[in-house]
């Protein structure tokens, strides 16, 4: 087995696939790149188990084989070359042999047919989505799924396809971001929960792409294929919470206010607040709202009034500051809609401005409990 | 510069406000504690120690010992009452005090001699306390915190003591090394052993022998026998934990019952976190079986106030801890890891409801008191819980035999 390759093009492949790879593996297989050359194509899988993301290179090559390479250090190696072509040798003695410009590298591999398949989707489900539009709802939503191991349902991102729309809903329980795209659509309803790690893999590929993103799953897998890769991974298995319960309906207390003026405010502000809890309190009377947080450990305490359009009675709730600026972080309109009914019900946060054609963000946050 | 540091004692306190409450206990031998089986002395008379009667001891021994003391229950809420009262006079006249427990304070004296004199105006102090509120008050007057206390404890009862600065060492010298805060029953006969007995010899001894045989609290002792004492006085009193237990007068396996008083004391104290604004991250529940063996299992959580999250919680711990079929002395849970803020509602476990009715009950209780409505489960259990705000800044109200 033998093939040439450019060394930067190699690179840039390999360190998009690398991401898949975990630090520490309980298979060392797992610490492998596998390459699998069928003449001039060249696959490079990379698997975590979970999750499997291969790329076809072309590379020059007659030949055919299928061999594990250890990643990191042909990562490392490849980082230090200028761009040259690269000679693949595989000798008998169980290394490949790399051969540059400058000289000759031999590393052990291990063999191809130990390394995982990944698996085939059985009778799969399919719908197309432009990689950019994949990507912003990976990124306006994946910040608001939980971490809680207890329940997995809500480590992942809930993908809902329907003939009129996709939705992409995440939750921790203690905020939850809905996102929703009516421009594009799937052939039949489906609903499946995509774990973070290989979104936030497709969220770093697809930024921008323009680009096609063919998706493909069935009850435990989802495969995504676009350009020259693909990637596969094992759904979470559960059902996800009824989130459209959750969200108040009639809400009847409406502040509108610049998402810049807010969030710096409520930024500034927090600092001042408990360096654990982070709790600041929003007082809305008239047409001003103050933002106010204090750390009763350290004396500390702050106080900011802005004016606002608001609509409704006065009122007083509390938020955890950190929910607050990741959401309005994640925003990027001039200007945001807080919507309330109770201190003791959700606020649902929307930008007013800033928005895609067909596109729908609806972002919840809880309160916290106050005391009066 | 030498700081001028005052101690500051109520006499036999709970005593004191008994009889304050009631004049005709007055020169009787009296005893302040539990009065069920499983009793104990908080406080004594001085007319009771003659009969060796003292602070910690079971009450059915101190009945037995004497006869014909009179045994009064006692009642927390009137006591913090009383020892309010004496603070607000303290507060009023010194620039820097420490409530170090329900009768006892510390106060910062330096640098008012220039305008004052600090010996005449804490005797002014003491006398104004005496007047306002009744009670005897004895102090110490030195240089730190350690020597006023045994200065104090030396001129009770009812009395004062100043140590001149220089005099410390030679104040201590003739005394028991029994009278060093922190030498207690185990250290004592330590030291005993080794033939000490005044702190005299402690003092003519290397610091290095102390250390070789009490480690690390050696040299704190061998410093506090020398006078040498840098703690400062310290104004405010954080609470790291809050926790309550209790020790049933008859050994039990009623485990309903105990479930029951374990829901009682999980209300209680979520209660007091909700209302000091404070949220907990670690739950733990202690057990004692009858042959004295005790167990405690902690669980780390996510903070939290809220009674349907801690709850279950508790009873789990529980359920995991009991599992020796042995009868049970005390049960007690304690919540540490405190910081301060307000519970976050949960989108999907919370409903509407449950925290109204949070709200309201929490409502009830402020205006109504702790017990004013609580759980039917928690119901068997109606004694548990405190009356005041663990939360205020000021120390647990502790028994007196188990300050140190």
């Amino acid at each position: 087995m033998k093939f040439i390759v450019s060394s930067t093009y190699l690179l840039k492949q390999l360190q998009v696939l690398g991401g898949v790879i975990n630090n520490s593996n309980t298979l060392p297989i797992l610490d492998n790149f596998l390459f699998d050359l069928k003449q001039d194509k060249l696959t490079v899988s990379a698997s975590d188990l979970e999750t499997t993301m291969s790329s076809v290179l072309d590379v020059d090559s007659d030949n055919e084989g299928t061999i594990a390479v250890p990643a990191r250090l042909l990562l490392e190696t490849l980082k230090t070359f200028p761009e040259q072509p690269l000679t693949f040798v595989v000798e008998d003695n169980n290394t490949v042999e790399i051969s540059s410009n400058h000289g000759k590298y031999a590393l052990a591999y291990a063999d191809g047919a130990e390394f995982p398949k990944a698996v085939e989707l059985a009778n799969p489900s399919e719908t197309t989505i432009l990689g950019d539009i994949l990507a912003s709802a990976i990124n306006k939503t994946i910040f608001a799924a939980g971490n809680d191991d207890l329940r997995p349902v809500m480590s992942g991102v809930f993908f809902q396809f329907s003939p009129e729309n996709l939705t992409f809903v995440a939750t921790d329980a203690h905020k939850l971001v809905k996102y929703q795209r009516n421009d594009v659509s799937a052939s039949q309803v489906a609903e499946f929960i995509m774990p973070k790690k290989p979104l936030t893999l497709l969220k770093g590929i697809l930024a921008g792409s323009e680009s096609d993103v063919l998706i493909e799953y069935n009850d435990s897998n989802a495969k995504f294929t676009f350009d020259n890769t693909e990637l596969i991974c094992r759904l979470i298995d559960g059902k996800y919470p009824n989130y459209e319960a959750v969200i108040p309906k009639e809400n009847p207390n409406k502040l509108t206010i610049s998402r810049n003026q807010f969030l710096s405010s409520v930024r500034r502000v927090s600092i001042f607040s408990n360096k654990t809890t982070h709790q600041i309190r929003l007082k809305i009377a008239g047409a001003e709202l103050n933002i106010s947080a204090e750390d009763m450990d350290y004396s500390n305490k702050a106080e900011e009034r802005l004016t606002c359009s608001y609509q409704g009675d006065d009122m007083q709730i509390g938020f955890n500051s950190r929910f607050l600026t990741e959401m309005l972080n994640n925003l990027n309109a001039d200007e945001v809609s807080l919507e309330m009914s109770l201190p003791n019900r959700a606020g649902i946060l929307t930008p007013v401005d800033g928005l895609d054609e067909g596109e729908n963000v609806t972002m919840l946050v809880m309160p916290v409990m106050l005391n009066n | 510069m030498n700081k001028t540091i005052l101690h500051l004692d109520l006499d036999t306190f709970f005593v004191s406000v008994e009889r304050l409450i009631n004049t005709a206990l007055k020169n009787k031998p009296l005893l302040v504690g539990g009065l069920s089986d499983r009793g104990v002395v908080a406080a004594c008379s001085y007319e009771t120690r003659g009969f060796g009667v003292h602070s910690g001891m079971p009450m059915k021994m101190a009945k037995e010992l004497c006869p014909e003391a009179i045994a009064i229950k006692g009642n927390a809420g009137t006591y913090s009452k009383h020892s309010d009262d004496v603070t607000e006079i303290i507060k009023e006249h010194v620039p820097l005090f420490e409530k170090s427990s329900i009768d006892e304070f510390y106060a910062d004296l330096t640098g008012m001699d220039r305008f004052f004199g600090s010996y005449k105006y804490a005797s002014e102090l003491r006398q104004r306390i005496i007047k306002e509120t009744g009670l005897p008050i004895s102090f110490g007057l030195s240089v730190n915190k350690v020597v006023s206390k045994v200065a104090t404890n030396e001129a009770k009862p009812n009395n004062q003591l100043k140590i001149d600065y220089g005099f410390e060492k030679p104040f201590l010298a003739p005394l028991s090394i029994k009278k060093i805060p922190m030498v207690g029953d185990k250290t004592y006969q330590t030291l005993r052993n080794l033939g000490l007995r005044q702190i005299r010899t402690i003092q003519e001894m290397p610091v290095d022998v102390m250390q070789r045989v009490l480690g690390k609290n050696g040299t704190v002792i061998w410093k506090r026998a020398n006078g040498v004492d840098n703690t400062p006085v310290i104004p405010f009193c954080e609470r790291k934990s809050i926790s309550t237990e209790r020790t049933f007068d008859k050994d039990t396996i009623d485990v309903v019952m105990l479930n029951g008083i374990l829901i009682a004391m999980t209300e209680n104290l979520a209660y007091q976190l909700r209302r000091g604004e404070k949220l907990t991250a670690c739950i733990t529940v202690k057990i004692r079986y009858s042959d004295f063996n005790t167990y405690s299992k902690q669980l780390r959580i996510p903070y939290t106030s809220a009674d349907h999250i801690l709850i279950p919680k508790i009873l789990e711990l529980f359920k995991t801890l009991y599992n020796r079929r042995l009868l049970v002395r005390l049960v007690g849970i304690r919540f540490s890891h405190l910081v301060s803020g307000n519970y976050q509602i949960n989108l999907f476990d919370d409903t509407e409801e449950i925290l109204n009715l949070y709200h309201a009950m929490d409502y009830i209780r402020k205006r109504y008191g702790d017990k004013s409505v609580i759980r039917a489960s928690a119901m068997g259990a109606r004694t548990i819980g405190r009356m005041h705000n663990p939360f205020n800044g000021q120390p647990p109200i502790v028994l007196a035999h188990r300050k140190q």
